[in-house]
Order: structure tokens, then C-alpha cells, then sequence
């Protein structure tokens, strides 16, 4: 029984470093389908997932449900990132103090069932925000990409410099992601309050805002093997409700609230007579009480909540264009969705802003929003064209997004979905302002639905075909006008097929020719 | 003192400030590339019929081998043109065979290390990977080296710039003792043909800069700025249309040609022939003929034609 706390320690690491790593693989080293497998025991993008299709990652979700039922909050105690980041902070905390010690607390049921109720009656009806905020794995991996991912461009900038010196160019140096204000401040606050509370009060968090918590809470409570207390051989020495993280100990009545464990075997651990076993329930029944009416109550309030929730605005599809000076239209705000995505409702519905898009996107253009898709979507990335365009052959992200947002779709496919379309300005274009050759736009642009033809003296004028477009942004990343970009791609809000770009054969495949023209 | 040691000396600060950014604006701290060079056997080289590594090959060695232009202890950079998310057969970048053998005859020669490098357009990742010249030139001994953040471009100052006066080159371009040019030929929607000339673009940082003023224009004068070593053109899988990045492997005929000169103006002036388009329509040709980076006028020139 004593070794259950070192297997715990040991399990959470063994997640929690390479979860790490996911975030902040500059490199590029590990394949999407490792990345799958790491993640699919995270369960709310496993949950959402799960909504949207039945895949491999599904049996993830199984599996931390049955470890539940089975065994109790397990994915808390070693699974969860965020779980074992607060651990860390918890550690820390009881070095720093002489009085480093737990008290038993009634978890803020109320609070905390409400709050998953609400997220879940929002996730059905299409608003994230609730979940964006909370959701463990995700908030975990914002952290990641926005305040951890800078500080390795810094350290390995340095080390890229050193070797540079030396003329070694190994190590490539890497650019910062800037973010808005908005995108780059609430993971940062967030991470205050984490470290706040679980430096104060343990695990917290999980018993009152988690709705991975909420979730587990429900489902552990029902759970095969639990934690329970020898009336006969437990002393009230009080050491387990002393180093309960989630201090749902109480030692003066022997009770203990399952439903608040996090399992992490702290008590098990340090309990000097053998008064708390971890044994399956039905060798004793009822060793919680669960209060009677609480449930209903909860479900009451939830539902006022959530219908405020679902309300809250979202950003109307639109795909018109409504001018507002002769070169400015309004369309340039819609976000673009990549690939995959299947419409901006779909992917806004299903994207728990973790941001595993945005840390392996090779390009870059994958980009945090903040209030862009509306406050429903909150955090969710978008393409930013300003930054980089969508790599043609290239569909790392639509591989990696655990939560179905993106949907996978191999690289022919990818090919041929139209995320947007070019429009173009001419009065804006170099060609026209300067009468001087530019062809920037047609010259990245991998399908030619941009193309150059001829114009006034001996120029080259861009002309469209948006049949063949696929609103990669090449075009528009490429063009170098300013402030505006005479080529810019306008939304699809839901992804439309883009047309194969025709191919004829040359007259000539082979040049037999072994002439010199010259 | 020059870049390195000045590096060495402000390492610590530098690591401080860590971000490619500090290193943005860097004043360059030594004095531009001069390669005495004795006259060459011809003003360019033109092959046909071989093999890329094969052309090249018989190329240089009526150009009295690469010995004549690479030295004992030297540092060669060789740039190609991988600026696309392409494979080898659709003629976006520079043939990896050609690459290898450059290579391999630098290394020969005692080089004491040849660079290769491209500022690329899509993902550096991917064309550095797909272009297949990353793993066949690292295999064949030369140093891979990155050009995709600013802090690797330094400022340099083009004198007889008559729109672009001033760029920020590779800093392995400017530390270089012998610089090749190696573009692959193609067509280019914006430039009308791409070749010798139009592969420097690939050593700058800014382009969008190129692209807003007059781009003709700037190829010209960043051309008057360095004169590459040699300039070696492989059409070997030539892209005809829907250039620089093609749609298709339809887009390409295989030419199986090389040319191979000192004289930029000289080698685009052949290779748009080659290609099948009149030199005098692509205005940095001629802009940089008039600016007397090289010759236009073939039939004065001495010429070697091989065919394999």
C-alpha cells in the first residue's frame, strides 16, 4: 500500500514531462501520433472529440473513465498536467512553511457542479468559453505556449549564438510568437491564481473550478476501490487530514469524501497504523455520506447559468463583404479556420484552446485569439496571414488537434479545402500605384489561382481564380503593400471544396535537342 | 576586429539578450569579399546531355578545375535555390546531384568547409527536407546552415544601387572566401525568369522591400554588390511555366543542361535562351547589363559548348 504514492509520483511524471514537451518542441522531433496517444487521456478534448468522431484517441477517454470508476481520480492525481504542476507548487509550499499543513475543508460542491453543469449545457449549445477557461489540459498548455514557449527562444537563441560564433549553425535560432495583450495577460493571471491557490490550499482548484474535476468527483463516487478509514484501527493521530492536498480528510469524525480525493496516496503513506486502506467498496459499504438534495439544487442554478452562457455572443458568419473606405472592407476581420476545421461554428464549438496547433505549426501562421471569434470562443487560434501563410503540403495541425476541432485530413485532401478566398484590390496593388513589376502574390502562390497577366507597357497585372483558390494566405502574407495588402483572403465560414488546378501536359516533356541557341 | 571576435567579446551581453532581434542591426565590422582572380579559359561553359553531377564535372574542368577557384583552408558557401516545399522532379530547387558533387569537388580541393544555405519562401523546415539538398549535401560533408531569422543578415551597403542602396546579406555570404551561385532555372512569375541574377535574392532579408520597388530594378543592383565566384546554372529539370513554385510535375521538361560562368548577365543572357525567351525582355537582365555587372553580348564572348 505505501508503494501507491511512489507509482503516482512516478506515473504523473512520466506524463507530465513529455506533455511538457509537446508544447515546447521547437525541433519538431515528436510525431504527431505519439503526441495522439500522450493526449488522448486528457479528457475534456478527449470528451469533445469523442462528440465529433470515434477514433483511437476515444479509447483514451475509456480508459480514464474506467480507471475512474475502477480506481477514483487518478487522471487528477498523475494524468493532468495542471494537476501536476500544482503538486510541484504544493511541494514547495510545505518546504517554505513551518505550518505546511492541511486542514480538512468541505469542497464547494455548489460552485464546482454548477460550474460543470453550465460548461456542459454550453458545450452543447456551441460555446466554449466556459470550458476554454477552465479546462486543465488546455490551460496548461496556454501556459505553455505563451509565457514558457519565449523563454526557450531566449535560452536557445543564446546557445544558437555561441555555436554561431564558432561557425556551427546546428542549433537555428527561433522567432518569438507575439501574441495580443488579451491572449498573452489570462494565461498569466491564470497561472497566479493556480500557483495562489494551490500554494494556500492545496488542490483546490480540482474541487472547485476544474470541470475535469467536477466530472471525475461524479464518476469516483460510484468508484470500485476507494479510500476508506478503520474506525477500529485509525488512532486520530490526524497526519493524513495533515498532508491531504485535496483536504477532504476529516479526522475528528474518520470521514473521508472520496468524491474530493485526488488519489495521490499521501495519506496512505504517511498513516502510521494502517487506519486508511485503499479497498475495493464493497467490503464496506458506505463510507461516505453524500448529502441528499444537493443534486437538484445544483442542476437548478445550472441552468439559469448556462442559458446566460449560451447567450453571450458569438461572431455572425459573414461572408459578405460590407466596405468602409474604397480599399478597406470589413470582411478582413473574419478569422480564418484551418484546414480541417469544417466551418468556423464547427471548429469555435469544439476547440479547447489548448494550443498544440499553434506550438507545432511549422509556419507560425496558427495564432491565439482573444475575443475574435467572440467571447464563446475565447483564446481559440485563427490564421494569421500578417505572420505566415498555411504551408500547402503540410497538415501537421489537423494530425495533432485532440479535441476535433480539427478534423484529420491527409495532405491530397487538405489540398483541395478552401479555407477562404483571395480578393483583390487593384488600386492597392504596386503594379498600379508604382507601375513597376511585383508578382509577389503569384509567385507564392501554390495553386496559381493567382496568376500573372499582361497589362500596360510590358507589365504584369495579378489576376484571380478563386475556383482554384485554397486561402493558404501566401498571397496575402507575401504582397508587400501597407498599410493594407492589395491581396487578402476573406473567410469561408464554412470550408468549401476548392477545384484541382489544371494540369496540361507540355508539348515537350524531354528536350532531345542538344543545341546551343546561343 | 572582425565579426567573430566581436562576438566572442560581447558573447555575455549577447546571450542576454538572447532574441535573434538583438542581433538585427549589426553594423558590418569588416571589409567586403575581394577574389583576385586570374582570367578564365572561357567567359562561360554550356553542357548538355549529361548527368548534373556529370555536367558539372566536364564544366568546371574547362574552366581549369575547381582548383583554380577554391583554395587550400578556404571557407566556400554554395547557394542554391530551395526555396520551395517541393521535390527534386518538379524542378522548384536546385538538383541535390549537382549540389553533392559542388560538394565533394570543394571539399577535394581543400576547402576547409563549404556552407550551404537559403533564405527560403516556404517552411526553411520543409524545402531545406523536401528539396532533398539538406540530407545529400550534409551526407556528402558540406555544413547545413539556417537563414530564416533576421539576426542571421547583416547591413551592407550597395554603392551603386540606384533603387536598393541598402540590404541585409547572410552573414555566411559575407564571411565567405569563395561564394557559387547555384540557381536552378525556371520560370518566374514575377520576374519573368529566374537564374543567376534572381537567385541573390535568396541572400537578403528583406524581399518585400524587392516587391515594393521596382523589383527588376533591385535584382539589378544587388547584383552590383557581389559578383559570386562562379555562377553555375543547372537546367536540368527546367520549370516552364507557373514559376518559381510550379503545380506539377507538368510544369517541367528535363533539359539536362548546365552553364556555368563568372558573368552573371552572361549566364541569364544563355540561360534565357536556353529556356526559349528573348534576354531582352527581362528587364534585370538588361538593367544589369547597363549597370555593367556583365555582358549581354554572347557572340563576343568565348564560349565553350559541350555535349555529353
Amino acid at each position: 500500500m505505501q508503494s501507491l504514492k511512489k507509482i503516482r509520483v512516478v506515473v504523473s511524471i512520466l506524463f507530465f514531462l513529455p506533455l511538457t514537451f509537446l508544447f515546447l518542441d521547437v525541433g519538431a522531433v515528436v510525431p504527431p501520433l505519439v503526441s495522439n496517444i500522450l493526449v488522448s487521456v486528457q479528457i475534456v478534448p478527449s470528451l469533445t472529440r469523442t462528440f465529433k468522431l470515434l477514433t483511437l484517441t476515444s479509447l483514451g477517454l475509456l480508459i480514464v473513465f474506467l480507471l475512474t470508476v475502477g480506481f477514483g481520480r487518478v487522471y487528477c492525481s498523475s494524468l493532468c498536467p495542471l494537476g501536476t504542476l500544482q503538486d510541484v507548487v504544493i511541494r514547495i509550499a510545505q518546504r517554505n512553511r513551518k505550518r505546511g499543513w492541511f486542514r480538512y475543508k468541505k469542497a464547494p460542491f455548489l460552485l464546482h457542479y454548477s460550474l460543470l453543469a453550465v460548461s456542459a449545457v454550453a458545450f452543447v449549445g456551441g460555446s466554449m468559453m466556459l470550458l476554454n477557461l477552465l479546462e486543465p489540459f488546455s490551460s496548461y498548455g496556454r501556459i505553455l505556449s505563451t509565457l514558457a514557449h519565449p523563454a526557450v527562444v531566449l535560452v536557445n537563441n543564446g546557445v544558437a549564438l555561441v555555436f554561431e560564433c564558432f561557425g556551427v549553425y546546428s542549433v537555428p535560432t527561433l522567432s518569438v510568437r507575439f501574441v495580443n495583450a488579451g491572449a498573452f495577460l489570462f494565461p498569466l493571471i491564470f497561472l497566479g491564481v493556480v500557483v495562489y491557490l494551490s500554494y494556500n490550499y492545496g488542490r483546490l482548484f480540482c474541487n472547485s473550478l476544474c470541470p475535469a474535476g467536477a466530472l471525475l468527483g461524479l464518476l469516483s463516487r460510484v468508484s470500485l476501490f476507494k479510500i476508506v478509514i478503520d474506525e477500529e484501527t485509525c488512532t486520530q493521530c490526524r497526519l493524513c487530514e495533515k498532508v491531504c492536498k485535496a483536504r477532504c480528510i476529516e479526522a475528528d469524525t474518520k470521514r473521508l469524501d472520496f468524491s474530493a480525493c485526488v488519489s495521490c496516496f499521501n495519506c496512505i503513506d504517511v498513516c502510521p497504523s494502517v487506519g486508511l486502506r485503499y479497498e475495493a467498496g464493497w467490503k464496506k459499504k458506505a463510507a461516505l455520506r453524500v448529502e441528499v438534495n444537493r443534486g437538484r439544487r445544483i442542476f437548478i442554478n445550472a441552468a439559469i447559468a448556462s442559458a446566460v452562457t449560451v447567450a453571450l455572443p458569438r461572431i455572425p458568419p459573414n461572408d459578405t463583404l460590407a466596405t468602409r473606405c474604397p480599399t478597406f472592407d470589413e470582411s478582413r476581420r473574419n478569422p480564418v479556420v484551418p484546414p480541417g476545421a469544417v466551418s468556423v461554428e464547427h471548429f469555435s464549438s469544439y476547440c479547447t484552446a489548448c494550443h498544440l496547433c499553434i506550438s507545432v505549426c511549422p509556419t507560425q501562421v496558427l495564432y491565439p485569439s482573444f475575443l475574435e471569434y467572440g467571447i464563446a470562443g475565447v483564446f481559440q487560434p485563427k490564421m494569421d496571414y500578417n505572420t505566415s501563410y498555411c504551408n500547402y503540403d503540410c497538415n501537421l495541425c489537423t494530425e495533432i488537434c485532440p479535441s476535433g476541432a480539427i478534423l484529420p485530413v491527409d495532405v491530397p485532401a487538405k489540398k483541395l479545402i478552401q479555407i477562404g478566398k483571395a480578393s483583390f484590390v487593384k488600386e492597392d496593388c504596386i503594379v498600379i500605384t508604382k507601375k513597376k513589376d511585383c508578382g509577389a502574390c503569384a509567385e507564392h502562390c501554390p495553386t496559381k489561382a493567382v496568376k500573372m497577366v499582361p497589362y500596360e507597357n510590358k507589365l504584369m497585372l495579378p489576376e484571380l481564380n478563386n475556383d482554384i483558390c485554397v486561402g493558404c494566405g501566401a498571397c496575402e502574407h507575401s504582397c508587400p503593400t501597407t498599410p493594407r495588402k492589395a491581396i487578402y483572403i476573406v473567410a469561408n465560414s464554412v470550408h468549401l471544396e476548392a477545384k484541382k488546378p489544371p494540369v496540361q501536359k507540355l508539348e515537350e516533356a524531354v528536350e532531345k535537342s542538344k543545341e546551343f541557341p546561343f | 576586429m572582425d565579426r567573430r571576435t566581436f562576438f566572442k567579446k560581447s558573447i555575455g551581453a549577447s546571450i542576454l539578450a538572447g532574441s535573434y532581434l538583438a542581433l538585427g542591426s549589426k553594423e558590418r565590422l569588416f571589409a567586403s569579399m575581394t577574389q583576385p582572380r586570374t582570367a578564365l579559359p572561357f567567359d562561360l561553359v554550356a553542357i548538355r546531355g549529361g548527368e548534373p553531377e556529370e555536367m558539372f564535372r566536364k564544366g568546371i574542368e574547362a574552366l581549369g578545375g575547381i582548383k583554380a577557384f577554391v583554395k587550400k583552408g578556404q571557407k566556400v558557401v554554395i547557394k542554391p535555390n530551395m526555396g520551395w516545399d517541393v521535390p527534386p522532379e518538379r524542378g522548384g530547387n536546385t538538383n541535390p546531384k549537382l549540389m553533392v558533387e559542388i560538394v565533394k569537388q570543394c571539399l577535394g580541393a581543400g576547402a576547409k568547409e563549404v556552407y550551404v544555405f537559403d533564405h527560403t519562401c516556404d517552411d526553411w523546415r520543409r524545402c531545406y527536407r523536401n528539396s532533398g539538398i539538406e540530407s545529400a549535401v550534409k551526407e556528402a560533408g558540406a555544413k547545413v546552415a539556417p537563414a530564416h531569422t533576421e539576426g542571421y543578415y547583416h547591413d551592407v551597403t550597395i554603392p551603386a544601387g540606384e533603387v536598393l542602396k541598402k540590404a541585409k546579406e547572410h552573414e555566411l555570404v559575407l564571411e565567405s572566401d569563395v561564394f557559387f551561385n547555384v540557381p536552378i532555372l525556371k520560370d518566374h512569375e514575377s520576374a519573368r525568369l529566374t537564374a543567376a541574377l534572381k537567385n541573390l535574392m535568396g541572400d537578403v532579408w528583406d524581399r518585400r522591400f524587392w516587391h515594393a520597388n521596382d523589383l527588376h530594378q533591385c535584382i539589378a543592383d544587388f547584383a552590383t554588390f557581389r559578383k559570386p565566384t562562379l555562377n553555375i546554372v543547372d537546367a536540368y529539370y527546367v520549370m516552364k511555366r507557373n514559376g518559381p513554385r510550379g503545380v506539377s510535375v507538368e510544369d517541367v521538361v528535363t533539359m539536362k543542361a548546365q552553364l556555368i560562368s563568372a558573368d552573371m548577365v552572361a549566364v541569364d543572357t544563355a540561360s534565357a535562351k536556353l529556356f526559349g525567351i528573348d534576354p531582352t525582355e527581362i528587364p534585370h537582365i538588361q538593367m544589369a547589363a547597363d549597370q555593367k555587372v556583365g555582358r549581354m553580348d554572347l557572340e563576343k564572348l568565348n564560349i565553350k559548348r559541350i555535349t555529353i
